[in-house]
C-alpha cells in the first residue's frame, strides 16, 4: 500500500498548443517511465486522430515515480487533458481526480481564451495553481509580460511561476519539485469502505468496459465483488492496475491513488462516467458528487452510408460513449437518408471527432448532416417543443414564436485586431458587452452571440481576420427570441429534409442564394439536369441548376488491358457508394455540411 | 504455383486447333522520353545495357509459348508499348524471330506501334519486308503547340515525313489523336482532323485525354497553371470527329475507332469480341480459355474451380519481370464473363445480341440504359441487336460500369 503522503496527482491543463503534451513527454524520460525506443514526440497522444492533427483530444492519466530534492520518492499521477475548447469537459472530469493543476501558459502567447476559463475550472475546484510559463526557449518568449497577464488577468500569483521548457528540458525539475511541495496529498480514510470514483472508461474488445478511477477511501483489488451506485449493478473486478502509460496490473489500489479497472461488463451501457465503485457489501452510503450531465451545444444527424449498418452504428455509438461521456445520441429517421441518429456534440471539433472515431476504430461509413442547435419553438397551442433537428420544424402557422440559444463569448487577442473583431461579430448577430486589457498587448472582449452563428465558421474568420492571433471562448447563456424560419432546399424539384435549415429571417435570402451556389459546385453532373432551389414555405427564394453530363469516357485502353478498364470503372462506381442518392440525384457527402462554408 | 503446371509442362494435345488462340501481343517497354500526360509503363534509358536483356527476355519467351504450340495459327499480332520503333534494327529483328517461332495465316495482319521521332523511312521499309502490315502511328496532335504541351517528342513534319513513308511502303496506316488537350479548340481540332485525312490513313483513333494522378499535366492542371480540359468542349470535339471522318468513308466501328471499311483492325476487333490473346513482355495482358491457361501453366488445375475465363498479366516490374516473376491472374466465372461480353461487344458499333444479353442476364440494365438514351435496339425478336447511341459514347463509363456491374 502507498502511503498519500507520498501520492501527487494533478492535471496539466492549458490552452490549446501551449505544450502540455511535450511537458508531459519530458516528465516521462526525466521519471524513466517510458523506454528510450518507444519515446516520441506528445507520446501520450496515442490515437491516431491526435497525431494526425498535432492535439491532445483524450485526457491521459499516468503514473510516474519521482524522486525529489528530498531523497524521498513520490507517487505522481498526472492527467495530460486537451486544450481545445470543445474537450473543456475532459478537463473538468480530470480535475476532480487532482488535488493541483500545472497550469502551462505559452510565453510567447500568453494568456489566451482557455487559459483563463481552465484556471477558473481549477479555482472552483480548490485545486492548488502552479503556473509554468512554457516555451520559454522561443525567441519571442516574454516571460515578464505573460507573468503579469496571469497576474493581471487571472488574479493567480505568479511570482513563483516557473519558467520552462517542454522542448530543452529547462525547468521540467522545478515543476516537479513545485507539485510535490504545493499540491497537497490526497485525504481519504484507509479503513472506511471503497469509494472510488470513475473519471475516464473506454470499451476493450477482449475485455470490455475499463473504468478509469480515483480511489477517495479505501481500497480495490482484483476478485472483490463490487457495485456502480448510479446503476446499482454488481460485478466481479476482473484487475486493477496503473497506467504507465501502457497498462500494468497491481495488486491493489489505495486512497488517494488513480488508476483502472477490468470490470468484466460487456454492457456499455451499464458503466457510467461519474459513477461511484463502492464494495457489493457494506459498501459507501453516500455515492461521491460525480459529474454534471453536459448539455449538448450543436446536433448533427449521422447516417450509415450502407442502411445495413445502422445497428452496427447503435453498437458503436454506446462502446464510444464509454469512452466519451459528452456524447448524446437519439435515432432519427430522415426521408433522404433513412435511418440514423441525431448526435448532440460540444461543438465542431468534436462532431468531427466523434465521426472519424466511429468511422475508424469500429469500422463504418458514416454521413453527418449540417450541424444545428436546439431551438425552443413555443406552438400556438402554447405546448413548447425542444428540437434538435431543422426537419422537426412545425409548420410555419402552428408557431408562436421560436427562441435560440444564446452564448457569451470571450475573444482575446492583441489591441490591433479589436475592429476585425468587432466587424465580424457585427455580421453575426452579435452585442458587444465590455472590453478590458490584461496587459499593453492584449485585450479581452466579450459578447453575446447566437450559438448558430458562431457554429458556422466563427472560429475559422476569426482566426484568418486576426491573423491566428484571437482566442475565443463560450459559455451557455440562455434562450432569447429570434426571427427564425425554416429554410429548405429541393433538389430536382424535391425538398431534401437533411439539407433543410434554420436561419434568421433577415440571412435567409442571403444565405440560400450563396448555398444553392455552393451546392451547384458541389453536385457532381448527373444523367440529366438538376435544379437546386432555397425555399422557405413555398417560395423560392434561389434557384441554381446543375447541367447534364455530356461526357464521361476512360481514356485509351492499352494492350488489351481489360482488367484495368474495369477496375477503373469499378473505382468510379465506389467513388460514387461514397455519395447518397436522394432521389435519383447523387449527392456527395460534403454537400450536407455545405452551410457551414457559406460565410456572408 | 505447382510445379506440373510450369510452361512447358503441360500438354494441349487435348485442345483443339480451333480453340487455339490466335492473336499475339507483344510489349516494348521504352519510349524515347516521357510525354507529360503518360502514367503508363515505359522506361526511358533506351541505352544498349538496358534494352539488351529484355530483348533477350521477348526472346525466351517466345521460345516458351513456342514450345507449347501456342499461339496457334496467329491471325493477328500487334506489337505495342512504349514506342517499340525506339528498338530500330532490334525491332526488326524480334518481328524474325516471331514470325520464325510461330505459324501466321496468309492473311494475317501485324501491326506495329510506331511514334514519329523514331520512325525513319528505313526503319519501315524494313518491317514491311519482314512482314509487318499495318502502322500505328502515335501522332495526337498537328497543332505544334499542343504537342508540345503533351511532351511529345516529335513534330508536325516529323508526323507528316512519318505517314508519308508508311504510305511509300505501302502499308495501312493508322493514326492516333488526341481530344480534350488543354487549350485546344474547335479551329486547332478542325486542323488536325483536316491533316490527318491528307496522310491517307485509313483507319483513325481518336481518344479523349485523361488527367492520370501524377503525371506532368495533371499537376499543371490541379495547380491552376493549365486549365483542365473542359468536359463539354471535348464532347463536341468528340461529335465533331465523328462527322469529320464519317464524312470522309472513315466508319466508326467502335467508341474510338473509324476505319475505312474493310481497313478495320482486326487485333483490336479480337479484344473487343473476347478471342484469346497471348500477351508477352514486361506488363503485356492475355486472356485465354481455361484449358488454355492451365496447358499453358498460366493457371492451376486447382484453382480452376468454376473460371470460365483467364485474364493474366507479366510483371510490370522491369527487373522482377527479368527475373522470371510471374505478374497477375484474374480468374472470371460465366457470369461474368458474359457480362464482360456485353460491355465489350458494346463498345463496337455493330453492338451486341439479344442472345448475349439474356445469357448475361442483363435484360434490366439495357432497359434502363434505353430509357436513359444510351443504347437502343435494332431489330425484331431473335435478331433484336443493342447499340450504344451518340449520346452513350459519350457517357461510355455509365454504359459500360452499369453493364459490368450488372445493375
Ligand atoms: N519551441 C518550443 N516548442 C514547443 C515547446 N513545447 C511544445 N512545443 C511545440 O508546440 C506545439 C504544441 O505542443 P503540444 O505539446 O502538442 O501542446 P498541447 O498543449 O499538448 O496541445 P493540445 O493538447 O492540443 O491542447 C508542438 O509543435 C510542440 O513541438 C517548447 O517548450 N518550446
Ligand atoms: S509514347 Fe506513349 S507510352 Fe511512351 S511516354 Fe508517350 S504516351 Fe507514354
Ligand atoms: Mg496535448
Amino acid at each position: 500500500m502507498s502511503d498519500p503522503s507520498h501520492i501527487r496527482n494533478f492535471s496539466i491543463i492549458a490552452h490549446i498548443d501551449h505544450g502540455k503534451s511535450t511537458l508531459a513527454d519530458r516528465i516521462l524520460e526525466l521519471t524513466h517511465t517510458v523506454a528510450d525506443r518507444d519515446m516520441k514526440e506528445q507520446v501520450l497522444d496515442s490515437m491516431d486522430i491526435e497525431r494526425e492533427r498535432g492535439i491532445t483530444i483524450k485526457a491521459q492519466a499516468v503514473r510516474v515515480m519521482y524522486e525529489a530534492d528530498d531523497g524521498q520518492t513520490y507517487q505522481l499521477n498526472l492527467i495530460d487533458t486537451p486544450g481545445h475548447v470543445d474537450f473543456t469537459y475532459e478537463v473538468s472530469r480530470s480535475l476532480q481526480a487532482c488535488e493541483g493543476v500545472l497550469l502551462v501558459v505559452d510565453a510567447a502567447q500568453g494568456v489566451e481564451a482557455q487559459t483563463v476559463a481552465n484556471a477558473m475550472m481549477a479555482t472552483n475546484a480548490d485545486l492548488e495553481i502552479i503556473p509554468v510559463i512554457n516555451k520559454i526557449d522561443l525567441p519571442a518568449a516574454d516571460p515578464e509580460r505573460v507573468r503579469h497577464e496571469i497576474e493581471e488577468g487571472l488574479t493567480i500569483p505568479a511570482d513563483d511561476a516557473v519558467l520552462a521548457s517542454g522542448k530543452t528540458g529547462e525547468g521540467v525539475c522545478e515543476a516537479l519539485e513545485a507539485v510535490v511541495k504545493r499540491v497537497p496529498p490526497p485525504v481519504g480514510d484507509p479503513d472506511a469502505p471503497l469509494s472510488a470514483l470513475i473519471f475516464d472508461s473506454y470499451f476493450d474488445t477482449y475485455r470490455g468496459v475499463v473504468a478509469l478511477i480515483r480511489i477517495v477511501d479505501g481500497e480495490v483489488r482484483k476478485n472483490m465483488k463490487i457495485r456502480l451506485m448510479a446503476t446499482g449493478v454488481v460485478t466481479d473486478v476482473e484487475e486493477v492496475g496503473v497506467r504507465r502509460p501502457a497498462n500494468m496490473p497491481v495488486d491493489a489500489l489505495t486512497v488517494g491513488e488513480v488508476g483502472y479497472l477490468v470490470t468484466g461488463l460487456k454492457d456499455p451501457a451499464l458503466v457510467k462516467v461519474g459513477d461511484t465503485v463502492t464494495p457489493a457489501k457494506h459498501g459507501a452510503t453516500e455515492p461521491l458528487p460525480g459529474y454534471r450531465d453536459v448539455k449538448p451545444m450543436v446536433y448533427t444527424g449521422l447516417f450509415p452510408i450502407d442502411g445495413d449498418q445502422y445497428p452496427d452504428l447503435r453498437d458503436a455509438l454506446d462502446k464510444l460513449k464509454l469512452n466519451d461521456p459528452a456524447l448524446i445520441f437519439e435515432p432519427e429517421n430522415s426521408h433522404a437518408l433513412g435511418f440514423g441518429f441525431r448526435v448532440g456534440f460540444l461543438g465542431l471539433l468534436h462532431m468531427e471527432v466523434v465521426k472519424e472515431r466511429l468511422e475508424r476504430e469500429f469500422d463504418l461509413d458514416l454521413l453527418a448532416t449540417a450541424p444545428s442547435v436546439a431551438y425552443r419553438v413555443t406552438r400556438t397551442d402554447g405546448e413548447v417543443l425542444e428540437i434538435h433537428s431543422p426537419q422537426d420544424m412545425p409548420d410555419p402557422g402552428h408557431i408562436d414564436h421560436v427562441e435560440e440559444p444564446y452564448l457569451t463569448a470571450q475573444v482575446i487577442v492583441p489591441p490591433d485586431y479589436v475592429g476585425a473583431v468587432m466587424e465580424l461579430a457585427e455580421g453575426r448577430r452579435a452585442t458587444f458587452k465590455n472590453m478590458q486589457y490584461l496587459s499593453k498587448t492584449t485585450v479581452d472582449m466579450h459578447y453575446e452571440i447566437p450559438l448558430s452563428e458562431l457554429i458556422m465558421d466563427f472560429f475559422d474568420q476569426l482566426k484568418s481576420r486576426t491573423k491566428g492571433y484571437a482566442s475565443l471562448d463560450y459559455e451557455f447563456l440562455g434562450y432569447r427570441r429570434g426571427d427564425l424560419v425554416k429554410l429548405d432546399i429541393l433538389l430536382a424539384g424535391k425538398p431534401v429534409d437533411a439539407l433543410s435549415f434554420i436561419v434568421h429571417k433577415d440571412k435567409a435570402y442571403a444565405r440560400g442564394k450563396v448555398l444553392t451556389e455552393k451546392l451547384r459546385e458541389i453536385i457532381p453532373r448527373q444523367m440529366f439536369e438538376v435544379p437546386i432551389q432555397a425555399a422557405i414555405g413555398g417560395r423560392i427564394l434561389a434557384r441554381e441548376t446543375v447541367r447534364a453530363k455530356r461526357k464521361d469516357v476512360l481514356a485509351k485502353c492499352y494492350g488489351g488491358d481489360i482488367t484495368r478498364k474495369r477496375k477503373l470503372l469499378e473505382k468510379q462506381k465506389k467513388g460514387k457508394k461514397r455519395m447518397k442518392s436522394v432521389g435519383n440525384v447523387e449527392v456527395p457527402q460534403e454537400a450536407f455540411m455545405a452551410i457551414l462554408k457559406v460565410d456572408d | 504455383m505447382d510445379e506440373t503446371v510450369l510452361p512447358g509442362a503441360g500438354s494441349h494435345d487435348e485442345l483443339s486447333a480451333a480453340a487455339l488462340p490466335a492473336h499475339l501481343y507483344i510489349h516494348v517497354p521504352f519510349c524515347s522520353s516521357k510525354c507529360s500526360y503518360c502514367d503508363f509503363f515505359s522506361i526511358t534509358d533506351v541505352s544498349d545495357e538496358r534494352i539488351e536483356p529484355v530483348r533477350r527476355g521477348l526472346d525466351d519467351q517466345i521460345a516458351r509459348w513456342a514450345e507449347l504450340g501456342l499461339p496457334g495459327m496467329i491471325e493477328t499480332m500487334y506489337i505495342g508499348g512504349g514506342t517499340p520503333t525506339v528498338l530500330t534494327t532490334r525491332l526488326v529483328e524480334l518481328l524474325r524471330i516471331a514470325f520464325d517461332a510461330f505459324d501466321r495465316s496468309d492473311r494475317a495482319e501485324v501491326t506495329v506501334e510506331a511514334n514519329p521521332d523514331s520512325l525513319t523511312s528505313l526503319l519501315v521499309e524494313s518491317l514491311a519486308e519482314a512482314g509487318a502490315t499495318r502502322i500505328s502511328l502515335g501522332v495526337q496532335s498537328f497543332d505544334a503547340r499542343e504537342l508540345a504541351l503533351l511532351g511529345r517528342a516529335h513534330t508536325v513534319d516529323d508526323a507528316l515525313i512519318g505517314c508519308e513513308a508508311v504510305r511509300m511502303a505501302g502499308m495501312d496506316l493508322s493514326v492516333d489523336l488526341m481530344c480534350g488537350i488543354p487549350g485546344q479548340s474547335v479551329d486547332t481540332w478542325l486542323e488536325s482532323l483536316e491533316q490527318v485525312l491528307t496522310t491517307g490513313a485509313r483507319h483513325v483513333s481518336v481518344y479523349p485525354l485523361t488527367l492520370e494522378e501524377g503525371t506532368p499535366l495533371q499537376s499543371a492542371c490541379s495547380e491552376g497553371r493549365l486549365r483542365a480540359p473542359d468536359p463539354d468542349l471535348t464532347a463536341t470535339l468528340m461529335r465533331i470527329a465523328e462527322e469529320c471522318l464519317q464524312s470522309a468513308g472513315l466508319r466508326r466501328y467502335e467508341v474510338a475507332n473509324y476505319a475505312v471499311p474493310g481497313h478495320e483492325s482486326r487485333h483490336n476487333l479480337a479484344y473487343w469480341t473476347s478471342r484469346q490473346y497471348i500477351g508477352i513482355g514486361p506488363s503485356a495482358h492475355g486472356m485465354l480459355d481455361v484449358p488454355t491457361a492451365i496447358a499453358a501453366g498460366v493457371l492451376d488445375p486447382e484453382q480452376a474451380a468454376d473460371a470460365s475465363r483467364v485474364r493474366y498479366s507479366e510483371a510490370d516490374d522491369l527487373d522482377e519481370w527479368l527475373a522470371g516473376a510471374g505478374g497477375e491472374v484474374e480468374l472470371l466465372s460465366a457470369a461474368e464473363a458474359a457480362r464482360e461480353d456485353v460491355m465489350l461487344e458494346l463498345r463496337l458499333t455493330r453492338g451486341t445480341t439479344i442472345a448475349q444479353v439474356e445469357r448475361a442476364n442483363l435484360m434490366p440494365v439495357m432497359e434502363d440504359l434505353e430509357s436513359l438514351g444510351l443504347i437502343e435496339r435494332g431489330g425484331t425478336g431473335e435478331q433484336t441487336r443493342f447499340r450504344t447511341t451518340s449520346r452513350g459514347w459519350l457517357l461510355g463509363n455509365e454504359v459500360f460500369s452499369r453493364v459490368w456491374a450488372g445493375v
